[in-house]
């Protein structure tokens, strides 16, 4: 493969985004790691056509969903931290269980297709187009379920209220 | 800096693994997946991304094939199981076990299953086994108008199918207790099945036979051939439209009975399913069921003194595990005889996403040869029924949150599900006997029964009630199937803020919803560009319509409740609206029942009949719970003006029977508990 290289260097950089993502939608963090790992491996055989494709982000995200999908692992929210917390956890890493769960506490007012919404276009930043194209969905419902979701967080208190003009 | 901002940069993320990455991603490069998924993309997106990519590497299809999802139609497959996307086609039964386990080991504990679901099927008019608000009343697609022109927004008549029953959509028809043909009359009651000669002056008893270990029964007739479907009398007796299973195993008893001489029918093949009936549905003389098995009854242990919370839940896993296909895929078996698996394996799919573990089956055969099935199904749990004259529809969908869910909710109500806040749609062409899956939709919001969801020129429109994921209104929305996906098109948000729907009615280019929480709002809703729905107009007034009839295209008829008299009780009321101007529907006339009595129309659009030619509608109104008893309600239309004439009926239980079956010669047949007879209008 002529461009490992450059898959490389761009795995390494989104690499933490995508973890980000992943724990964000749902995922604990060793899970997140698989996932993003599970997708990054996927993406590798096609990297030729995506790297043409006018639309890479959409392209990986779209895999990182359909790979979170099929993942046998995902229970959203669904609450079993006992069985997560090893006995013999390290304070380390007790600390990584408590920052996915807090980030699942402050989500789970949202429904599954509003926190896509919210994860793709906030917080990775991916453009309006391109989370319409992830989510198959037109960008006006982008736009709908973004600015709902968000009013949804800045009403929980997880996000300043940032409704009204310069997100869209 | 908001704390989800602060947790998303301080997520302890590690260092990306590329070397492990390039190393896998060499290893997959030269070997096919063994599994080919197919592309979940539409085929827009597949322009987007690159279509040819996708349908070459990632699908392991050889290249310049076409993907699956540009196929005329989305139909992927000649097999009627051809299963994609959303839901996923199974290798082999080893799979599919597998996945039963893996999913109710999720749901066992020490106690058995924990997660609050019940076997109660929800039967049609979404009927709940709990207390609940009233189901959404009838919208029965009226007649299609047949003149295609730019369907306008307007409503039209609606009258009982061939049969005799009022349905909700022209063409399809649906069980009753009783059917006719317009030459006879067959009824069930238990299991006594009776036939009727409704040609001469008096209505004439033929023949009167029992149906061996038959209970629950309702009918659907074609030609000579009734078909009579119920249950084998191992579980408690329930009669009426509002029949479902709540006690012993599931079970489905199908009779065939042959009535070519009305006077000695003939029973024919009886086929058992151990699974609930959740809906059926008959096209000419198809018919199609649709069931809901529930979860197994297992033999799980209890925690006990001796045995503590953590053996008993290890027992109970060790149970899950010990299962076998036929614990949870329903068995069929015809006039007693062997059991054999009702779906074959490859004609089951797996659902993507956790929508609740259940077996939901779509069981399709001809009325005169009940044990030739053609049977599909899901291991999930949608058992939301609709069916229009080419589609059937199955929604798991969780309950509005105005919707009270004591303490059992169903496992689609769970946060812990996929679909939290969510409805999950499933798409089934059907043709014949066949059910073909043909892709599948995820709206925000629930759908509350059957009677929300309508699909008009390939177009699913939903009336949604407000869940966790939505705002506290309803909404009606549009989808429409691009490749595999039922892609939202089209929404009106705000319908009802704060309120409840109580009513919807489709028509070709229309909607007509009533929400209620004080005061009755109607919208009228103008859907003849379904990518762009707009609300037309509103009428509030006092009381609300359970159930909404259209008499033509300036007319439309609310049953419903209202403030009768002057000390503030509620009764029964019909409301007469002029819906000719539909920016701004009026209500020009209202009938009051007497305080503290029922339109029963809102629970039972059955109890309903508008004759056409008479300007006359028929429907049942009940006072009182227990020591009820039930009218007939004969309702004239004259220049806008109603008057009323009560005819009491019968009592108790019986009042649940009260039908007014309309005969082709014009004439009326009142069926009640006792009797059968020529109705006086």
């Amino acid at each position: 493969m002529d461009d490992e290289a450059e898959y490389a260097e761009w795995a390494r950089d989104n690499w933490g985004t995508l973890v980000r993502a992943a724990v964000f939608l749902g995922c604990t963090l060793p899970e997140a790691e698989d996932l993003a790992q599970t997708t990054l491996v996927r993406c590798y055989t096609a990297w030729e056509k995506v790297s043409n494709a006018d639309n890479r982000e959409a392209y990986v995200y779209r895999m990182l969903r359909n790979c979170l999908r099929d993942s046998k692992r995902r229970r959203w929210w669904a609450e079993r931290p006992t069985e997560r917390i090893p006995d013999s956890a390290s304070p380390d890493r007790t600390a990584h269980v408590d920052t996915a769960d807090a980030v699942h506490r402050a989500m789970e007012g949202l429904s599954r297709i509003n926190r896509e919404v919210v994860v793709l276009r906030y917080f990775v930043q991916l453009t309006e187009q391109q989370t319409a194209d992830v989510l198959d969905i037109p960008t006006g419902t982008v736009k709908s379920r973004l600015s709902r979701a968000l009013a949804q967080l800045a009403a929980d208190n997880h996000l300043a209220d940032l409704t009204e003009g310069s997100t869209s | 800096m908001s704390d989800l901002e602060r947790l998303w940069d301080d997520l302890p993320v590690g260092r990306a693994p590329v070397d492990d990455i390039l190393r896998a991603g060499r290893k997959k490069g030269r070997t096919p997946r063994r599994r080919p998924v197919r592309p979940l993309f539409t085929a827009g997106v597949l322009t987007a991304v690159g279509g040819a990519f996708l349908a070459g590497i990632i699908v392991a299809q050889p290249p310049g094939s076409a993907p699956e999802a540009s196929r005329p139609g989305g139909v992927s497959d000649a097999s009627p199981a051809a299963f994609h996307g959303e839901l996923q086609p199974v290798e082999s039964c080893d799979e599919l076990l597998d996945h039963y386990v893996d999913q109710a080991l999720e749901i066992v504990g020490p106690h058995g299953w924990e997660s609050g679901y019940y076997r109660t099927a929800l039967r049609d008019g979404g009927f709940l086994a709990f207390d609940t608000p009233m189901p959404l009343a009838a919208n029965q697609d009226a007649t299609r108008s047949t003149s295609e022109a730019a369907a306008a927004p307007s409503t039209s008549t609606s009258v009982n199918s061939d049969t005799g029953t009022n349905v909700q959509e022209q063409g399809v028809d649906e069980p009753d207790v009783v059917k006719t043909d317009g030459d006879v009359l067959v009824r069930i009651q238990d299991a006594t099945l009776t036939t009727y000669a409704v040609t001469g002056k008096e209505t004439e008893e033929l023949s009167k036979i029992q149906l061996e270990g038959f209970e629950g029964g309702e009918l659907l007739l074609s030609g000579d051939t009734v078909v009579a479907l119920g249950n084998d009398g191992t579980r408690s007796p329930h009669r009426g439209y509002g029949w479902y299973a709540d006690t012993g195993p599931a079970t489905t008893r199908v009779v065939s009975v042959d009535i070519s001489d009305p006077g000695a029918p003939q029973v024919g093949d009886t086929v058992d399913l151990d699974t609930s009936l959740v809906t059926a549905r008959q096209h000419g003389s198809s018919i199609r069921l649709v069931t809901a098995a529930g979860l197994p009854e297992l033999d799980f242990v209890q925690p006990t003194g001796r045995r503590g919370m953590r053996t008993a839940r290890e027992a109970n896993e060790r149970v899950v595990r010990a299962t076998t296909l036929a614990d949870w895929i329903p068995s069929m078996s015809v006039d007693g005889g062997e059991p054999t698996q009702l779906a074959d394996c490859q004609d089951m799919a797996i659902p993507r996403q956790d929508i609740g573990l259940d077996t939901m089956n779509v069981v399709g055969f001809e009325a005169d040869a009940p044990a030739d099935v053609h049977a599909i199904g899901l291991a999930g749990n949608a058992s939301l029924a609709y069916e229009s004259p080419d589609h059937l529809y199955l929604a798991a969908s969780p309950f509005a949150t105005w919707g009270e869910c004591f303490d059992v909710c169903p496992l689609t109500g769970s946060p812990a599900m996929d679909n939290a806040g969510t409805t999950m749609v499933f798409d089934f062409e059907v043709t014949g006997t066949e059910a073909t899956y043909v892709g599948s939709g995820e709206v925000e919001g629930s759908v509350a029964d059957r009677w929300a969801m309508d699909e008009y020129d390939g177009v699913l429109r939903l009336a949604l009630g407000p869940t966790q994921a939505t705002g506290n209104f309803n909404s009606v929305v549009t989808l429409e199937r691009r490749g595999d996906e039922l892609v939202e098109v089209g929404r009106v948000d705000k319908l009802g803020v704060n309120e409840q729907i109580e009513s919807v009615r489709w028509f070709d280019a229309l909607a007509i919803m009533v929400t209620f929480r004080q005061i009755d709002p109607l919208y009228a809703i103008d859907l003849s560009d379904q990518d762009d729905p707009r609300l037309m107009g509103q009428l509030k007034i006092p009381g609300f319509s359970e159930y909404l009839h259209p008499l033509g295209e300036r007319r439309l008829i609310g049953m419903g409740q209202g403030p009768s008299g002057d000390g503030g009780a509620w009764g029964a009321q019909a409301g007469l609206f002029d819906v000719t101007d539909l920016t701004s529907p009026r209500r020009i006339a209202v009938l009051g029942y007497a305080p503290g009595t029922q339109a029963r129309a809102g629970a039972d659009p059955r109890q309903f009949t508008w004759l056409p030619k008479e300007r006359t509608l028929l429907t049942v109104i009940s006072k009182g719970w227990s020591g009820r008893t039930g009218w007939v309600s004969v309702v004239s239309l004259d220049h806008g003006r109603l008057t009323n004439r009560m005819v009491e009926a019968d009592y108790g239980n019986d009042v649940e029977q009260i039908r007014t079956v309309p005969l082709p010669d014009g004439r009326v047949v009142l069926v009640t508990g006792e009797d059968v007879e020529f109705f006086d209008l």
